[in-house]
């Protein structure tokens, strides 16, 4: 093994060397800066090597040959080797980023880039508090050094601000330092560590002000404007090196210095870091400027893990895998945005939408956000759920709902921005691309994804990167080149296969679910056969949200379960955002998603208090006083993804604005999930009470008022996509009532809902789809008459209506039968009468959407239309054979589901002896009925044919034109407006109440960050003023602890 | 006698940390920052300082088996050292902030720099 004390005599050496060469020479010099650089990360790397394979011990490296505290020891360890390699890799990379700037700017900045990264090796390497001070020192100068190689005016000016700060910080540092020593008599960290209680009883004053000014050099929010505005000015690979190389090493320090202190003083650190996370990330909210929002990001990640550092006592040895997850993902993460921002030439967050051109880049800015997020399978995925975990184990439960509401807000900024970029209403400029700034940025995608790998390798809950569905997923991103068809081919013979595969793992309920989605999948992707050209980012959101829906049914712990439900929540986001005026709704869609799943890791976290990989069916077994919580988060979790009122706004934009073949996918596979989640906690949790009140029952009303508003709602629309979005809503309002109902007919039907939503739903919208495609619109009001014209898609969405609104003798007369049956066995009288009331509600919207859509009068401009493209056909026919023998022979599905139900019901189950259903009140005979229904209505048919051979037909401007034009044709039209009575009189119901609550408590939010923000006023001695009160409060406020 | 320059050490910190934080005049800060230096050096050798002992230079009237209870603690004065040539680095880059600031904005207002903020 190198030596490590030449991670510093090299660079030193170097930055020296440079000085004495001749200014032309930039080649020489550029050369050398990079070789060293590189020596570095080679070194940490052998060392990573070594300590990570070889299990070698930690080496202690004494200086002027004699031991410590009579001279300077550094230590190298496994975490040193990471850090180091960490700062190395992003000095070698910046440089390599920088290579224009630095020729121009020569070998001066080179070397103090060189004393830069040797300096913050330094800090990491050292065990002595005088030589941590100098190198934080060093790194000071070196930060002012090369920010004043630039000749902006805005820079100098924060450079200039960043020295105020940097003053003061190295003032407190040095008294601090000077007093310790005083008590201790070393300046030894391990020394001053060992007298610990000396320090500390006699003078905690001194310890305070060493670890303040360890914490400033951290930038803690609020006392660090001076930070953000290097951030907001300094050259992008700059910046990645201060965010990323220059935080690691400061935490470093502060974990370092936090053993002299002790236990007790790790709630300072907790503090700050909360107060850093929720502050920072809330500030971000109002930011415009891609710089200055990456600025506050990284303040706030830095409070993360500054609270992670908070609980080091209580980690364990999860400590470094929780912190290190956490701290690598945000640098590199940090610092391949940073690199980004260099290639976008605007500094407005809607400038990036630059990148959209290329996918290469969305791609590397979609692994960025989700490393910083922490989403699977990046390494803060795992340390996130170790980490509630270890914190639920020990009652810090508002602590872990502070951590996840910072990281709810993080979500928000950061998807938002994305939106912005993949926004399509303006035509993008394409930027350009310097090959070697790409690949620096490329790199930082593999080493993001590179520690996903090896997180998921170390967490012992299972790599990710080892999952088949997710493998098969990330397949299709090399693929990318390849034409759309060819990929669906792909996709569809992948989703089948494994179906196949897994078929004789499946229990009858996985079943029911897997069937759905997988062959139910495939049939969706049929319709994409329609589509040309490549279309990138499809198949590989598609089949990610596939892998997560098939990795849900089948899980059994918790963490496979959360696991599988992060990663289809994110694929489907950016299924969602395809559409062309989906970003606010995508937005809208995976804030309450992550929402939910953060509900749900709470309480998982809660239940298995402490165990991570914790079996689902333990659920049954939790403590009788969280029991209840439990049930709640995670009820309301799945919740989010049905769409149950309250948290249902984000469906009807996200469903209606998707593209054609998407929203089936959304709607009939992806709202399944939450269903499966509530299948899966009321199997293993069942009743719960909460202070006397049962929760199903509450549960039962939420799906009994969904249906109704679902409904209600439904019939109001103009749009005919959101029409069928609002229906979904309410739909999945029966299905948890039934679910609720907790019985056994109940469950029943909720299962035949799931089966039946899917079919009506995925047809619906594909025919809808396909006309919308056809006439170019969505509203219902500019179609009409299209039967003749589009005769396959008028048999679908007629065939799907009947099923829908329930009456005989499709299928979802079936579900109501079943539905009716199980209502007369329960007791609830309201709820019923309730849902009782939605059904006819359902007859007006499905009425309107054939009559307005299919029958009335055809528009002039859509005289020349042809049916649907064949692909889009072809899927319905075959749902509409399904709904046919679903109707017919609704036992083949069934059967084996009400058998797998008598596990948890016994009682009142349906007997399926021949071709009759009979029940306790009753039967059922699908057959029959089906005759009964095909008499009557051809009869009618025919009659009705017979007394219309000799009408007449009137043409619509025979009314729409009598008189003067009107200003708003639309509103004469019969179609708009359709239920103007209804609405007079039950519009109150359907006041978008929720939506404004929402819409209020963002607006609340981002109106605190943009008048809070204004605490940064720019001037330089205010921000010092700010950091003084900062000190005094925290000392304060911590007086106590201390 | 230590006792003197402690507290004027902590005065010079305050006096220096006043006037950088008052002052809007970037050279006048960059010299209350150097009257602050200067207090924390003065804190240090302070601190290293024991009544009725002598400098610790090992020569004649010092010998080497007497060191340990007749010279004071070195350790400070060695710490002064490198305290003092990082101040004077810091406060060379000050002054060249200050110059470039000039020669770009035409003034040494701390207030006027105030282009990012929020």
């Amino acid at each position: 093994m190198v030596d490590p004390i030449l991670l510093i005599a090299i660079p030193l050496g170097a930055a020296f060397f440079l000085g004495l060469l001749r200014d032309e020479w930039r080649t020489s010099a550029y050369v050398i800066t990079l070789l060293t650089l590189a020596f570095v990360s080679w070194v940490s790397s052998s060392w990573l090597l070594g300590f990570s394979l070889d299990k070698i011990a930690p080496v202690e490296i004494l200086t002027a040959g004699s031991e410590p505290p009579f001279s300077i020891n550094l230590r190298m360890g496994l975490n040193e080797s990471v850090a180091l390699l960490m700062i190395s890799l992003t000095g070698l990379l910046s440089s390599i980023y920088l290579k224009d700037t630095l020729f121009r700017l020569g070998r001066r900045a080179m070397a103090v880039l060189l004393v830069f990264v040797m300096a913050m090796c330094g800090i990491v390497l050292t065990r002595d508090i005088f030589n941590l001070f100098v190198f934080i020192e060093l790194t000071v100068i070196a930060t002012a050094g090369l920010v004043l190689l630039s000749h902006n005016t805005l820079s100098l000016g924060a450079g200039f601000k960043y020295l105020v700060a940097s003053q003061i910080a190295s003032i407190l540092l040095l008294v601090g330092i000077i007093f310790s020593y005083h008590v201790t008599g070393t300046l030894n960290i391990d020394g001053m560590a060992g007298m610990s209680n000396v320090l500390i009883q006699t003078s905690p004053l001194a310890f305070f002000l060493l670890f303040i000014a360890l914490v400033i050099e951290l930038k803690p929010f609020p006392a660090n404007g001076w930070a953000l505005d290097i951030y907001e000015s300094a050259h992008p690979a700059f910046s990645a090196i201060l965010s990323a190389a220059t935080a690691t090493a400061s935490l470093f320090a502060v974990d370092k210095i936090l053993n002299i202190g002790g236990d007790n003083w790790l709630p300072f650190a907790t503090g700050i870091g909360i107060l850093s996370f929720i502050g920072a990330n809330l500030f971000a909210l109002a930011q415009t400027h891609d710089r200055r929002l990456m600025g506050y990001s990284s303040v706030g990640q830095i409070g993360l893990i500054l609270i992670i550092i908070g609980q080091r006592d209580i980690l364990g040895e999860n400590y470094f895998f929780i912190a290190g997850g956490v701290l690598l993902a945000h640098a590199v993460a940090k610092a391949g945005l940073f690199w980004m921002s260099g290639l976008v030439n605007a500094r407005e967050l809607s400038a990036w939408t630059a990148l959209r051109k290329r996918p290469m880049l969305i791609f590397a800015f979609v692994s960025f956000i989700a490393l910083l997020i922490g989403l699977p399978p990046f390494p803060g995925f795992y340390a996130k759920w170790e980490l509630v975990h270890v914190l639920a184990s020990e009652g810090r439960i508002a602590l872990i709902v502070l951590i996840l509401f910072g990281a709810l807000l993080e979500t928000a900024y950061l998807f938002r921005w994305f939106g912005l970029i993949l926004r399509h209403e303006d035509e993008a400029p394409v930027v350009a691309c310097p090959s070697q700034k790409v690949a620096v940025i490329y790199s930082a995608v593999l080493l993001g994804w590179g520690l996903g790998y090896i997180w998921g390798e170390l967490s012992g809950f299972g790599n990710l990167l080892y999952t088949i569905p997710l493998l098969f997923a990330l397949l299709f991103l090399p693929l990318e080149w390849l034409p759309a068809k060819l990929k669906n081919t792909f996709a569809i013979m992948g989703l089948v296969t494994w179906f196949i595969v897994q078929y004789p793992a499946y229990d009858p309920l996985q079943l029911i679910f897997a069937a759905i989605i997988l062959p139910g999948g495939a049939l969706v992707l049929l319709a994409s056969y329609y589509n040309s050209g490549r279309r990138i980012g499809f198949y590989p959101s598609a089949l990610w949200m596939f892998a997560g829906l098939s990795m849900l049914i089948m899980a059994e712990d918790s963490f496979a379960f959360f696991a599988a439900w992060e990663s289809l929540t994110i694929g489907s986001y950016f299924l969602i955002l395809r559409g062309k005026q989906s970003q606010p709704h995508a937005l809208s869609y995976i804030l309450f998603s992550l929402g939910g799943a953060f509900l749900m890791l709470l309480g998982f976290a809660l239940a298995s208090e402490g165990n991570p990989l914790f079996p689902l069916t333990s659920l049954a077994s939790v403590a009788s006083d969280l029991a209840p919580w439990v049930f709640i988060l995670l009820a309301i979790a799945f919740m989010t993804k049905t769409a149950a009122i309250g948290v249902h706004i984000w469906l009807p934009g996200a469903h209606a604005e998707a593209e054609t073949d998407v929203s089936p996918l959304l709607s009939g596979i992806l709202l399944k999930a939450g269903l499966f989640g509530l299948f899966v906690l009321l199997i293993n949790m069942g009743k719960q009470q909460l202070y006397g009140v049962e929760l199903t029952h509450v549960l039962l009303w939420i799906g009994a008022i969904s249906a109704l508003l679902g409904n209600m709602m439904a019939i109001y629309q103009e749009d005919a996509k959101r029409l069928l979005a609002y229906s979904s809503i309410a739909q999945m309002g029966y299905a948890l009532f039934g679910l609720a109902l907790m019985n056994h007919l109940g469950w029943l039907m909720a299962l035949m809902f799931v089966v039946n939503h899917y079919i009506y739903k995925s047809m619906l919208f594909l025919s809808i789809g396909g006309v919308a495609k056809r006439t170019g619109t969505k509203a219902m009001y500019r179609m009409g008459g299209l039967i003749t014209l589009m005769p396959l898609s008028f048999i679908a969405v007629l065939i799907g209506i009947i099923a829908v609104s329930g009456v005989p003798p499709l299928s979802g007369f079936g579900g109501r039968w079943i539905f009716y049956n199980a209502i007369m066995s329960a007791e609830y009288r309201l709820p019923m009468v309730i849902i009782f009331l939605a059904g006819p509600i359902a007859f007006l919207y499905l009425f309107r959407l054939i009559h307005t859509v299919f029958l009335g009068q055809l528009k002039d401009e859509h005289r020349q239309l042809k049916e649907a493209p064949f692909w889009i056909i072809l899927p319905q026919m075959i749902y509409v054979a399904f709904l046919m023998i679903f109707a017919l022979a609704p036992g083949l599905a069934l059967q084996k589901v009400d058998g797998y139900i008598s596990r948890f019901f016994p009682n009142n189950g349906l007997n399926w002896e021949g071709l009759t259903i009979t029940s306790d009140f009753g039967y059922w005979s699908p057959v029959s009925i089906m005759i009964i229904i095909g008499v009557i209505f051809v009869t009618l048919f025919s009659w009705l044919l017979f007394v219309n051979r000799r009408a007449q037909k009137v043409k619509q401007f025979n009314i729409v034109y009598a008189a003067e034009r009107p200003y708003r044709p639309e509103t004469t039209h019969f179609a708009w407006n359709f239920f103007a009575p209804y609405r007079k009189a039950l519009g109150f119901m359907t006041q978008p109440l929720v939506t404004r609550f929402w819409d209020t408590v963002a607006e609340l939010l981002h109106t605190a960050a943009d008048l809070l923000r204004r605490l940064y006023t720019g001037d330089g001695q205010t921000y010092a003023v700010q950091l003084l009160a900062f000190v005094v409060a925290v000392y304060f406020l911590g007086n106590g602890v201390m | 006698m230590e006792y003197i320059a402690l507290t004027c050490g902590f005065l010079l910190i305050l006096i220096g940390i006043y006037g950088a934080l008052t002052q809007s005049n970037i050279l006048r800060m960059i010299v209350a920052f150097t009257l602050a230096n200067t207090g924390v050096n003065l804190v240090i050798v302070g601190i290293g300082y024991i009544n009725g002992r002598t400098a610790p230079i090992l020569d004649t009237a010092v010998p080497v088996a007497e060191a340990a209870t007749r010279i004071i603690d070195p350790l400070p004065q060695a710490l002064v050292l490198t305290a003092i040539v990082i101040g004077v680095g810091i406060t060379a880059l000050m002054l060249a902030y200050a110059y470039k600031l000039f020669t770009l904005k035409g003034s040494l207002d701390i207030t006027a720099i105030k282009e990012l903020k929020w």
